[in-house]
């Protein structure tokens, strides 16, 4: 009986430290970590695994919950639900992907939860009124503006065909540029989206060819991003430049491929290369740390963490007063001046100072804003060889 | 013009490779009356094939279809043996469960083997073109539709010249009667299934130069080759042949006259047209 006395006494004891422990502010962390957008979701992870490193070095304990939406809208949802009430989370950083993004701005809304959203680029997510939605990164109108933008700096476009993934991000970044294109006095002359996953773009580019645009603008994921140009080599689409949005044209496999990526243009979020406080320390550290370069992905959500869990432990995880302080303060490091506003018909949007990098010799090297510049442009497109 | 003929010619480049998918699945059907829901899963191991048989042993893509077909017509034969054999006279949506099931399993043990990252095999000539008078000419693409035109000349030989190849044809056209005039029916339906098999793998290597490779690619490809075989007629080997020239022209060249937003409805359009008039596909004998 003593024994048992004792025993009860031990676990109840270990009880009571396992509670104290799990005063803890406890941060949601929702991601597509399986699934077919696993390739980049990584990315996201690896961003939130050193943020975690540093958290410790600072002394703020966080617990952070990871979820796993596969990249799907319904399942990015009952992940916010139970985050929301069950682990009754402080915050939560995430999802990875526009459409996630956009189905779960609106559970958190319901349930008075501060998200903050790294990446997810879909204009409407932070144009609904919605109060507790934030975005650290840009909208995916900036995405397209930068790079027109570059492009009518360096010579003088008339023409421009748009050709995107019939996706969110797509979708919403092909409207983005033909509002940018009207704006600039540039004519839209070609416009369409596509299914992705076709063996065949040729009919389609050679169509373009025939329009014989002085700018070529592309929405596409990896793979999608590699076939149609070398796809657009074989029909011998030969415009004053190619540029894509991020996405499927931002990645290493992507520039690895010289033969059809040299010389073209893409939108980014962030680079190792960006002067600003840490970025190129960040890059050497994630190298170092997980094998490769990271992207802009990893940046975003390491900086989103960072925030979250620092405001969130300043004001002791009460929710309301974390989406005060998230709205009253400043930020600034590898992710440039970050502040949360209310703009044009944004609410809560930082607004994010993009870069334009160039395939040069199977690398991306930064070349747009000037200040932010690693190497000079190429412009025109040089041809095929 | 220019435009169009490029839109018709590089359509009928890419519905070569689609004919060949198809025939493999019309083989299938006409010997066993089973509709092979895993053949897009078998054209991917295909592509996973010839990119590892190109990147460890430097084997060029083309080359490897020498490896890849008789490779895939033994692991079709032991599928047959092992599960397909065993529902051939089971209800239709038990083997319709099968074979699905049969393709969820490849395409996710290809993913934990291999993950789920593209892969992307680029060859000297991957992105080569030849232009004629202002049409291009992609090079890979023509290699592998001369290559599927002699396979396919080459198997209707087999079909309608050798003992072996008429059995299979009796066997389709009634199994009964083939096994009281002496045919080895099973075996038949072991070589069917093999030679279906092979088909689809070989026109997976023949597309990796050109397109790439993730586990799930086979799901797109099943649907086109379940389109073509029915539009064809199923059964038929030339029916299949002209389904898959008729989808890749199609496809094509309505996003040149329409768009690619719309080429699917163009092509489900035509499908169902096709149905309407000649309800057992353009070559299919009506069986009841």
């Amino acid at each position: 009986m003593a024994k048992r006395t004792t025993a009860l006494t031990v676990v109840l004891c270990l009880a009571f430290i396992g509670l104290a422990q799990a005063q803890n502010v406890k941060i949601g962390f929702i991601n597509s970590m399986t699934g077919s957008e696993a390739p980049v979701g990584e990315n996201l992870t690896n961003g939130v695994t050193l943020a975690l490193e540093d958290l410790a070095k600072k002394g703020i304990k966080v617990d952070i919950i990871k979820e796993d939406d596969t990249g799907k809208p319904q399942v990015s949802m009952s992940a916010m639900e139970k985050l929301a009430t069950r682990d009754k989370v402080a915050g939560v950083v995430g999802p990875y992907t526009a459409q996630c993004g956009y189905a779960i701005a609106r559970v958190a809304e319901k349930y008075k939860i501060p998200l903050m959203v790294p990446v997810a680029a879909k204009d409407e997510i932070t144009q609904q009124g919605l109060k507790w939605v934030f975005r650290p990164g840009a909208t995916s109108y900036d995405y397209a503006e930068i790079v027109i933008d570059m492009a009518s700096q360096l010579g003088k476009p008339k023409t421009m065909a748009i050709i995107n993934e019939n996706t969110d991000f797509g979708i919403s970044v092909g409207r983005g540029a033909k509002e940018v294109a009207k704006k600039k006095g540039i004519e839209v002359v070609f416009e369409e989206s596509y299914f992705k996953g076709s063996p065949d773009y040729r009919a389609t580019l050679a169509k373009i060819k025939a329009k014989n645009p002085d700018l070529v603008f592309m929405v596409s994921y990896v793979a999608d991003a590699i076939l149609l140009m070398r796809q657009s080599r074989e029909v011998g689409l030969q415009p004053k430049a190619f540029l894509g949005a991020g996405a499927g044209f931002s990645v290493a496999q992507f520039a690895k491929e010289k033969d059809i990526s040299n010389y073209v243009f893409s939108s980014t979020q962030w680079t190792p290369d960006a002067k600003w406080p840490g970025a190129g320390d960040f890059g050497k550290r994630y190298e170092a740390k997980f094998g490769k370069q990271p992207t802009y992905h990893a940046a975003a959500a390491y900086t989103a963490m960072m925030i979250m869990a620092e405001t969130a432990v300043k004001v002791g995880g009460n929710r309301d007063k974390i989406r005060e302080a998230l709205r009253a303060g400043q930020w600034s490091g590898i992710w440039g001046d970050i502040k949360f506003a209310d703009y044009e018909n944004y609410t809560n949007q930082n607004k994010h100072q993009m870069l334009v990098e160039q395939v040069q010799n199977g690398r991306h090297e930064t070349v747009y804003p000037p200040q932010q510049a690693a190497k000079n442009p190429v412009f025109p497109f040089p041809g095929w060889k | 013009m220019t435009v169009f003929l490029q839109a018709v010619l590089s359509g009928m480049l890419i519905g070569g490779v689609y004919a060949l998918i198809g025939i493999g699945m019309s083989i299938i059907f006409g010997v066993m009356r089973i509709i092979n829901f895993a053949h897009g899963d078998i054209l991917m191991l295909g592509m996973y094939l010839s990119y590892y048989l190109f990147t460890l042993a430097g084997v060029d893509p083309f080359v490897s279809v020498l490896i890849v077909l008789p490779l895939m017509f033994v692991f079709g034969t032991l599928l047959q043996q092992v599960f397909i054999n065993r529902i051939l006279n089971a209800l239709p949506q038990n083997q319709l469960l099968l074979t699905i099931g049969l393709g969820l399993i490849m395409s996710n043990a290809v993913m934990l083997a291999f993950t789920s990252d593209y892969k992307i095999l680029t060859t000297s000539y991957s992105s080569g073109s030849v232009t004629l008078s202002g049409v291009s000419v992609s090079e890979p693409l023509f290699i592998s539709f001369l290559v599927t035109a002699a396979l396919t000349a080459l198997l209707y030989c087999f079909l309608t010249r050798t003992d072996t190849g008429q059995a299979i044809r009796a066997t389709a056209q009634d199994s009964q009667a083939a096994q009281l005039m002496g045919i080895n029916v099973r075996r038949m339906s072991r070589i069917a299934f093999g030679l279906g098999a092979a088909l689809a793998a070989t026109a997976g290597a023949l597309i990796s130069p050109t397109y790439y490779i993730y586990p799930q690619v086979g799901s797109i490809f099943t649907l086109k080759a379940f389109v073509i075989t029915v539009m064809g007629g199923m059964g038929s080997v030339v029916g299949a042949t002209l389904g898959g020239l008729i989808i890749g022209i199609t496809e094509s060249v309505s996003s040149v006259c329409i768009s690619s937003t719309w080429k699917d409805v163009v092509v489900f359009v035509v499908f169902l047209l096709v149905l309407l008039f000649k309800p057992a596909g353009l070559l299919g004998k009506s069986r009841m």
